[in-house]
């Protein structure tokens, strides 16, 4: 391992430092390392050297040697290796690791790679954690959320169909992730799922698009399905006393709330899907009584009656 | 082939480097608290880099490191004095790992503020990512703390789907989050079995006197549900719109089409699938299953009579 990792600093530091594209010949020529008897065996070196610097992250590029694009070499540029500094303190560097630390992406806690980048952190006690899981595939996330932070078209197929979409932004809601974006060509905004993606890649050069001014990720995606859609309603619900409980803790902050003497409860709801609203209300079986607009009670019996 | 210990062992190497030299003078002891190093392996990596540097590899070309006086002391080594970018992996981690806490509202100040300055160099505009997690139930602290203390927990728990309510002493093992809710795995008295409990169906919980002693192994906190001998099934068809009840019910799949697919749903109480059907509307029908179809009846018109509509 030693040598191993002798001969990669030893690579780095002179692609960091070359300020041109160098060529493979170049670099079995040059580097401390490169001494393999045969072509195959540096051949097969360097290619698990470059496998080993990508997979840290290392923006390794290959790029012509001249204006007649004869001969490619290597680049690492030392403005796109760099991580720009965000001047953070020692206490929000503690804070940003207890933090990771207390969540899980896909099953798994994060390592500490990220921290030590940013300047290190104590690695003592973790204190308690919030356990919560973040779901999803690690791998699957991590590429919807770089071609959001590099604006790049993402590719993916959805429940069948193939989709092109320029990422805006990436939400948790409910235990769940969803991403925002324009179907490219038709700059409709859409939600998507993300654990309902399958195959999903950044395409294409970053930068790809702008996104409408004032955009934020966290307006678009409601809190509760009800309060995601077209419709414009407001419906005052009755729950009971034994369900009264239930429904308080399931209601935003966007609804209005009134006790009576029993226990009951009057709540005013704004509704912006009615059809998922209903879905909601039938989960309190006879509990809950739907007083008014009656257009939402008109539409609730005919779902109920409809069913055979 | 080459470890992912070699990757760890380098990528802590390229972050340690950058920082040494923007804190010139930094005590061997902080560098290590900071990078998780042991004395040991901190002075090993500085002799590596030691022998590391550029082409002609004399004493001019190799980067300085060494130990001086309880000082870390690295020179000569320009080309690493900038940290490494993270990768989308490590930025979404911190991110939403930062954000997902400060939802839960029990962040200090500097998360927030270590949040934004992250944000700032990671994406290109604010307002890209946005991460909440249920707020805590209040319960949550009872049942942690039970489970550590090992002490039997009285709770009054609802189950929705099959209306009923039971009060039951637990011996609470974990509390634990996942897809959106709160959950704790216990052993259940009342079933005399291992169960798993939402902790927003509790209605209330009381720590009793009396302990247990906790299993030596906890069993993995997870939200499963195995048929039982005595469940109710039931063969539905679903509508290409209703097929994510697949994802979140304990269902098996007999048929699949563009048209829709069939599959048989196991519950323990008939009332769960009723409950279902009733939601799912035009989306779903019931091919088979007497006792679901009595229940789903017998519930839809117990709610149209409170809307006064008779059903046939």
């Amino acid at each position: 391992m030693q040598r191993v990792i002798e001969r990669l600093l030893n690579l780095l530091a002179f692609l960091l430092t070359a300020e041109r594209p160098v060529t493979a010949g170049e670099i079995r020529r040059t580097v401390a390392g490169y001494d393999q008897d045969s072509d195959e065996a540096f051949r097969r070196t360097f290619e698990r050297d470059k496998d080993v610097l990508r997979q840290l992250g290392i923006p390794i590029r290959l790029q012509h040697t001249d204006a007649w694009e004869v001969e490619q070499g290597y680049v690492v540029s030392p403005s796109e290796y760099a991580l720009p500094d965000p001047g953070l303190s020692d206490e929000e560097r503690a804070a940003l690791w207890l933090a990771a630390q207390a969540v899980r992406l896909g099953g798994q806690a994060p390592g500490p790679g990220a921290i030590f980048k940013l300047g290190g952190a104590p690695m003592t006690g973790a204190g308690e954690p919030l356990a919560a899981d973040l779901g999803d595939d690690a791998d699957r996330l991590a590429e919807v959320f770089g071609a959001v932070s590099e604006r790049r078209e993402l590719q993916f197929a959805y429940r069948g169909t193939k989709r092109r979409l320029y990422p805006y932004g990436l939400a948790h809601r409910m235990g769940h992730w969803y991403v925002v974006g324009a179907l490219v060509g038709a700059g409709e905004v859409r939600v998507f799922r993300v654990d309902r993606m399958n195959e999903a890649t950044a395409v294409g050069d970053a930068g790809a698009f702008r996104r409408p001014q004032g955009f934020s990720v966290a307006e678009t995606i409601p809190d509760v399905p009800w309060e995601a859609g077209e419709d414009e309603a407001e419906a005052v619900v009755r729950f009971d006393p034994d369900v009264a409980w239930w429904a308080r803790r399931q209601l935003t902050a966007r609804a209005r709330v009134s006790v009576d003497g029993e226990g009951g409860l009057e709540a005013t709801i704004p509704v912006s899907s009615v059809d998922a609203f209903i879905g909601w209300i039938i989960g309190f079986g006879d509990g809950a009584e739907i007083v008014s607009p009656p257009e939402v009670r008109r539409r609730f019996v005919e779902h109920l009656t409809g069913i055979r | 082939m080459t470890s992912p210990r070699t990757a760890h062992r380098l990528s802590r190497i390229l972050a340690m480097l950058p920082w040494v030299i923007a804190n010139p003078g930094a005590a061997v002891d902080e560098v290590c608290s900071r990078f998780g190093y042991t004395r040991a392996e901190l002075v090993q990596d500085l002799n590596l880099v030691f022998v590391c540097g550029l082409p002609g590899y004399g004493p001019g070309d190799l980067m300085d490191a060494y130990v001086d006086d309880d000082e870390v002391v690295i020179d000569m080594a320009d080309y690493f004095s900038e940290p490494l970018r993270l990768t989308a992996s490590e930025g979404l981690a911190l991110l939403a790992g930062g954000m997902a806490v400060m939802s839960s509202g029990t962040a200090p100040d500097a998360l927030g503020s270590a949040v934004g300055k992250l944000q700032a160099v990671v994406l290109p505009e604010p307002g890209s990512i946005d991460v909440e997690v249920p707020a805590v139930p209040a319960l949550v602290g009872t049942l942690k703390e039970a489970a550590a203390a090992g002490s039997v927990v009285r709770i009054t728990y609802t189950s929705i789907a099959a209306e009923r309510t039971t009060e039951r002493d637990i011996e609470p093992w974990t509390v634990f989050s996942t897809l959106g809710n709160w959950y704790v795995s216990a052993h259940c008295r009342l079933a005399d079995a291992e169960r798993v409990f939402r902790i927003d169906r509790i209605r209330s919980a009381e720590t009793t006197s009396e302990t247990f002693q906790p299993p030596g192994e906890t069993p993995r906190a997870e939200v499963g549900y195995t048929p039982g001998v005595d469940d109710v099934r039931a063969l539905i068809r679903l509508k290409p719109g209703a097929h994510w009840v697949t994802e979140y019910y304990p269902t098996e799949i007999l048929d699949e089409g563009p048209e829709g697919t069939t599959i048989e749903f196991h519950a323990a109480d008939p009332l769960v699938a009723a409950r279902l059907l009733l939601r799912l509307g035009s989306e779903a029908e019931l091919v088979d299953g007497d006792e679901v179809e009595e229940a789903r009846n017998r519930l839809r018109d117990r709610i149209l009579s409170r809307y006064g509509v008779t059903t046939p």
